[in-house]
């Protein structure tokens, strides 16, 4: 026997409302039952828990406005190995029967190839370990849409970096089909809402040729930096100024942090002076590596102090300082 | 005769964890007779970090765990520091005592609360709560406040990231931390903005999550005798108080089971790694992380082991580390070795932390120096000790002899070696054949129910490990046993 949706929200209320927790009232008086769409998979591979977690620190003015309201009010999440009550082969039923009608398939983490895919196991079925290689290709091929969620399983990420030692691969060029990549170490998780909710609705998602959503990753970083004007910084110790000199990957990156920043809009990587590592690029890091040099970072003849505000289409055909 | 079950995947725990019980009738009761721990990921980040510019460990390092990344951040930074004979300015060692104090009260919460919390509370209806395992309705019953604070506790552990997120620049994998000290130039809207969020927290820990785990105690008072393990603990320490790290808020030492009020000095040359039960070649037994070395094997062909994380031991005993073992060593919390004594400890070193950064923000001073640069040098070696949340954890870094990384120059990483907190804890049988201290902790368990043991979910969670763990009831050969009666064993 369970406590009812209902009582488990009355719980919830009075003990925000002791708390003097207003923000949390809102999402929870509307007491809905979970969402009517189809259930969420959530497999997580070769991952740090990291895309987890940032999803976990979704706010927002519009619901689903946190984690709470999401997976109360929003979405059905049958299956989500750090979030989920069932253990063992309860859990393995309840992910059989969401696999059994119309899915969406989120997968965190890359899937590693090396030893048969014995370096990551997820769960055991019929006295067998099921790989996450096994796990993703078999329900790949029965979802109604397939998520990444994170660097890793859209591209490999840091789990595939040089020399690659499970010999990881994204989903996508795993099982060969089309994935919506919503990259990111970690995405941002209005990201993996947006998409969610996307989806739910129906609407068709424009990709990129990274397969990652236009609507959240059209634009470079450095394009909406508020410092794409400044001078060059020389040093880590200075502040306010463009660090396209000591390294920030923010003119190959396309995301939106500078406008929509992290956390609740509290900070973002370069806000805090600290360079943007390019993390949303299916070549991440590799090709950013050493991330504290300028690796295919300045194009040549760049001017290396106070940048001019015009006349830079031989770097930047079309995103001017 | 009772029905054998295999149980698989166990949830609510980050990663990948594969746990074997199994389970015998022992003077009439159904217990734990024995117990093997199988981390079932392996993704190689030493092999990975070797022959990059050692200044990008720490943010290839960070990404090994998203709910510990910052404590990887300071181990990795400490361990480049100490290489470049470095110190980090006081400005640095507050701002990242109040990221890393940050960290450790949303994980602390997430565990308790989303993690834990199921296998004592009735869970709500619909997913992902229900189904779930059934557990003591009789007691639930009187835990309904607990419950209550579910959608409080992700309140509150996202408003810790987001204080983190002021000084660390984003969480989690923050990217203002880093050899030398910080990136982010303090202000006083950042102070006073860190101060208000922190008095929530407080507010929360204090009237809440603490009284929280002290009911669940009281009405769980047999898993203050369950999930002992070796009573061996161990704490690296966390949180300096000085810029030289020579005094911290919670101490470095350790304490065997025989003499647990003698706190003992922590020599890390006094660590071994032990792989004769993991999937690594035999040629790296036995070696210290300094030297360390990771060289795997196909599992098909090392049928004797059984997981990919090594046998850490220290002066060959394994050792329990986490917030009991940092509460213990600091003098703080020596009630016992238990289930409900680390769920304890854990909530009371948030109160201390959460108390600590209190006065933390206010030394900060703004327009202070928050960064030393440095050169990284050939040919040198430096440790980084620290604490994650769930236990101890140390980063050993070597430097190569000669420029190798283009087109920065300069020296590369030789070798990285990392010990993380569930590595001791989860670890396999070593080369004595002596079990890791999960696997001591769940052997003698009583067991209501072997087709839902929600007591051995107990037990583990107790440790917050963090991978993703699988129960099995142990299978030998793969077929279905007869647990024996009592005495058979």
């Amino acid at each position: 026997m369970k406590i009812s949706r209902r009582d488990f929200l009355k719980y919830c209320t009075a003990s925000a409302a002791a708390l003097g927790l207003t923000s949390a009232l809102g999402p929870l008086s509307k007491a809905l039952a979970a969402g009517g769409g189809p259930p969420i998979i959530w497999l997580s591979a070769a991952s740090c828990t990291g895309c987890t977690v940032s999803l976990a620190n979704r706010i927002l003015g519009t619901a689903p406005v946190d984690l709470a309201d999401l997976l109360i009010n929003t979405i059905d999440l049958a299956y989500h190995p750090n979030l989920m009550g069932a253990s063992g082969s309860l859990a393995v039923d309840t992910l059989r029967t969401a696999d059994n009608g119309s899915f969406i398939l989120a997968i965190e983490g890359g899937i590693p190839t090396l030893y048969n895919g014995k370096t990551c196991i997820l769960w055991s079925e019929n006295g067998v370990d099921v790989t996450a290689m096994a796990a993703v290709n078999e329900l790949a091929a029965k979802a109604a849409k397939i998520i990444c969620i994170g660097t890793c399983s859209s591209y490999g990420g840091i789990s595939a970096a040089a020399p690659n030692v499970t010999a990881i691969k994204g989903v996508k060029a795993l099982t060969g089909k089309t994935t919506i990549n919503i990259p990111g170490c970690p995405p941002h998780p209005d990201w993996i809402v947006w998409t969610i909710a996307q989806l739910l609705a129906g609407t068709n998602i424009t990709l990129d040729s990274s397969g990652r959503p236009t609507t959240l990753y059209g634009k470079t970083v450095h394009s909406q930096c508020p410092r794409r004007s400044q001078a060059w910084a020389t040093s880590l110790t200075q502040t306010g100024l463009c660090m396209g000199n000591l390294g920030c990957k923010g003119r190959q990156t396309y995301a939106d942090c500078p406008t929509r920043k992290w956390n609740n809009g509290v900070n973002w990587c370069v806000q805090a002076d600290s360079l943007c590592q390019g993390c949303t690029q299916s070549t991440f890091p590799d090709k950013f590596a050493p991330l504290f040099s300028t690796m295919g970072a300045t194009p040549s003849g760049h001017p290396t102090v106070n940048p001019p505000k015009t006349n830079c289409t031989a770097c930047h055909s079309s995103n001017p300082h | 005769m009772a029905t054998v079950t295999i149980v698989d995947p166990v949830t609510r725990i980050e990663g990948h964890l594969k746990v074997e019980v199994t389970i015998d009738t022992v003077g009439g009761i159904l217990k734990v007779t024995d117990a093997k721990t199988t981390g079932t990921q392996f993704r190689g980040f030493e092999k990975i970090l070797v022959g990059r510019d050692p200044k990008d460990a720490v943010y290839l390092t960070e990404r090994i765990c998203g709910v510990c990344p910052v404590s990887h951040s300071m181990a990795g930074s400490l361990a480049l520091e100490k290489a470049s004979g470095l110190t980090a300015p006081s400005n640095a060692r507050i701002m990242r005592n109040l990221v890393l104090g940050a960290n450790f009260l949303q994980s602390h919460i997430l565990h308790f609360y989303l993690l834990a919390a199921l296998d004592y509370v009735d869970a709500p209806a619909g997913a992902p709560w229900s189904p779930s395992w059934n557990i003591d309705l009789m007691r639930s019953a009187s835990l309904q406040q607990i419950s209550g604070n579910f959608a409080n506790a992700i309140t509150m552990r996202r408003k810790a990231h987001e204080m983190g997120a002021i000084f660390g620049a984003r969480m989690p994998h923050p990217a203002a931390i880093l050899a030398g000290g910080v990136t982010t130039k303090p202000t006083s809207a950042m102070i006073s903005s860190f101060t208000s969020y922190l008095n929530v927290l407080k507010q929360f820990i204090d009237n809440e999550y603490v009284p929280d785990v002290q009911l669940l105690k009281s009405v769980y008072t047999d898993y203050a005798q369950i999930g002992k393990g070796p009573g061996n603990l161990m704490a690296y320490g966390v949180f300096d108080l000085v810029d030289s790290g020579s005094s911290k808020l919670l101490k470095r030492g350790l304490v065997y089971n025989t003499a647990p009020t003698s706190v003992q000095a922590v020599s890390t040359a006094n660590i071994k790694e032990m792989v004769t039960y993991s999937w690594y070649n035999n040629s790296i037994n036995n070696l210290n992380p300094a030297s360390g070395s990771t060289v795997t094997v196909d599992p098909a062909t090392k049928t004797t082991a059984y997981s990919w994380l090594k046998s850490p031991r220290y002066s060959g005993a394994p050792m329990e580390c986490g917030p009991l073992a940092r509460m213990w060593v600091n003098g703080d919390y020596r009630s016992g070795v238990s289930v409900m004594d680390r769920h304890l400890a854990r909530a009371l070193e948030a109160q201390k932390i959460v108390n600590a950064m209190l006065d933390w923000i206010n030394q900060i001073a703004v327009g202070g120096s928050v960064y030393n640069s440095y050169t990284v040098p050939y040919s040198k070696a430096g440790e980084g000790l620290t604490e994650a949340p769930r236990g101890a954890l140390g980063h050993w870094l070597s430097t190569s002899a000669s420029s190798v990384h283009a087109p920065t120059g300069g020296p590369a990483i030789a070798n990285y070696q990392i010990i993380t907190p569930t590595c001791w804890n989860a670890s396999p049988k070593d080369t004595n054949g002596v079990r890791g201290p999960m696997e001591q902790a769940l052997i003698g368990t009583p067991i209501t129910n072997a087709a839902q043991p929600i007591e051995v979910l107990r037990v583990i969670h107790s440790f917050d490990p963090c991978l993703s763990c699988a129960v099995h009831v142990m299978r030998p050969n793969g077929k279905p046993v007869v647990i024996a009666k009592a005495g058979a064993r």
